[in-house]
């Protein structure tokens, strides 16, 4: 698999992750790493590249103990993005599973 | 080590020219990421594989980042420099019929980039190259020193590792450098290749002096003494010089005893244990590959080769593989073997270039 379409990919896991709740980063790479196998140093600068593109837009929170939070909130733009890349996704996936004999919705 | 982590990744973000804004940015984010990763539980090490390197999350950023724009009088006068040279060289040229040398005057063209781009330390590291070609050319035409003055080269990776090593492992990090430049002297005027290549046991004789227990240094200092005595008493006095390197496996057992491969046995994985077992073999064979081209083809002059095999396999092993960290050691096989093998010195030098470009290849 190569690089470009496992990038795609996660930033499509890591739309899907924030579009449920706000994160943090920390929070977001630990979720991530719990589901998928991942290279965590490469979370952070998808994130940030996501804000940059408007998918994402952030605020600070102050927590307990220690400095305050960035947390990761999804924009309407994302909303959007995510859902286009989950039926370019789950068409693809299609293919594939009809291609392999079974069906998507099995697994 | 957080400190250690955040101060890299700046250095690293300065040196891609990263905007302010994105500095403070990326540097409170990793600060925060570092923290909530340590009350999660993990260690600084995990810490540091899961952000990865400063190198690397700068490597992976660099695409988020809005470079800093570059100081108008620096770029005018690097756009600029190409024209300079030219016409400096066609007045050298035709005033002066100094065709040659003056194309010497389009490496300004190169120096000022660097000069005026990179920062202080890289600038000269950068330099070293250049301004190596310019002395041997006039060392070269001026005083027909072609050899020796080829060893002006090895300034490149000297210089390096000046600028860049803790003063505390300087003296480790240069002793292979002034091992080759003796063991050429000692080669080359006297003829001392055997036992001249003893001088290269000053690396791990150097390497030896960071140990913290003063016995053990003792211990091994008296080992390596004791087998560099036998076996020059063995050789000269005897004349059996393979007899005389048995005496090597005094520090070898000296090392067992200590149990500095420990790790043969301790609790390690098996992915660790296989690694370093390939390491002990890696130098286990460099020996026996070193005394056999030694002493079965009289090889003592190119043969010391084979021990740059052990620290190329021990970046590969336990480094991330990259060409940039393996090429002075190509490099200087490439040099020494053109040089030596094929007498030309004068042209092998250019392996050394390679260094360089493939690190400016491989982090571009």
């Amino acid at each position: 698999m190569n690089t470009q379409f496992k990038k795609g990919i996660l930033e499509m896991c890591i739309l899907a992750i924030i579009s449920k709740k706000d994160m943090y980063g920390f929070q977001v790479i630990d979720s991530l790493s719990k589901e998928i196998d991942v290279n965590e140093n490469t979370v952070y600068p998808i994130l940030r590249r996501l804000t940059g593109q408007g998918l994402f837009e952030t605020y600070v929170e102050q927590t307990n103990v220690g400095a305050p939070r960035k947390y990761y909130r999804m924009t309407e733009l994302g909303k959007k993005k995510l859902y286009d890349y989950e039926s370019e996704w789950r068409s693809f996936l299609g293919g594939v599973f009809r291609l392999l004999g079974g069906n998507i919705n099995e697994s | 080590m957080k400190a250690k982590y955040l101060n890299e990744l700046k250095e690293v973000l300065i040196e891609y020219r990263a905007s302010n804004k994105d500095l403070n940015d990326i540097l409170s984010d990793y600060d925060q990421l570092y923290e909530d990763a340590l009350a999660s539980g993990k260690t600084d090490d995990e810490v540091w594989q899961m952000l990865g390197t400063p190198r690397e999350a700068a490597n992976e950023l660099i695409d988020t980042l809005q470079r800093r724009k570059e100081k108008n009088i620096k770029t005018k006068i690097i756009a600029v420099m190409p024209f300079i040279s030219l016409i400096v060289f066609f007045v050298l040229g035709f005033y002066q019929d100094l065709w040659h040398p003056g194309w010497l005057v389009f490496l300004a063209i190169p120096m000022s980039a660097i000069l005026l781009q990179a920062r202080l330390k890289d600038g000269i590291v950068a330099l070293m190259p250049f301004l190596s070609v310019i002395i041997f050319l006039i060392l070269g035409w001026g005083y027909d020193l072609w050899n020796p003055g080829w060893m002006v080269f090895l300034s490149i990776p000297v210089v390096a590792i000046l600028l860049h090593t803790n003063v505390k492992e300087l003296p480790v990090a240069i002793s292979p450098f002034v091992a080759v430049i003796a063991f050429m002297i000692l080669g080359f005027e006297y003829n001392l290749w055997n036992p001249g290549w003893l001088v290269f046991l000053i690396i791990p004789m150097l390497g030896i002096l960071h140990e913290k227990n003063l016995l053990k240094v003792f211990v091994y200092e008296l080992s390596f003494a004791l087998a560099i005595g036998f076996y020059l008493y063995m050789g000269y006095v005897e004349g059996s010089w393979g007899y005389g390197a048995i005496g090597f496996l005094l520090p070898v057992a000296m090392g067992l005893i200590f149990g500095d491969v420990k790790f043969m046995v301790g609790n390690f994985s098996e992915e660790e244990r296989k690694k370093a077992i390939t390491m002990v073999g890696i130098i286990v064979v460099a020996i026996g590959l070193f005394l056999a081209l030694g002493f079965g083809l009289g090889g003592w002059a190119w043969a010391w080769q084979v021990f740059l095999l052990i620290p190329v396999v021990a970046i590969i092993l336990f480094d991330k593989v990259r060409l940039t960290a393996l090429m002075p050691f190509l490099a200087v096989i490439i040099f020494f073997s053109v040089g030596y093998f094929f007498d030309m010195f004068h042209i092998s030098w250019l392996a050394f270039l390679l260094i360089p470009i493939t690190a400016i290849i491989e982090n571009a």
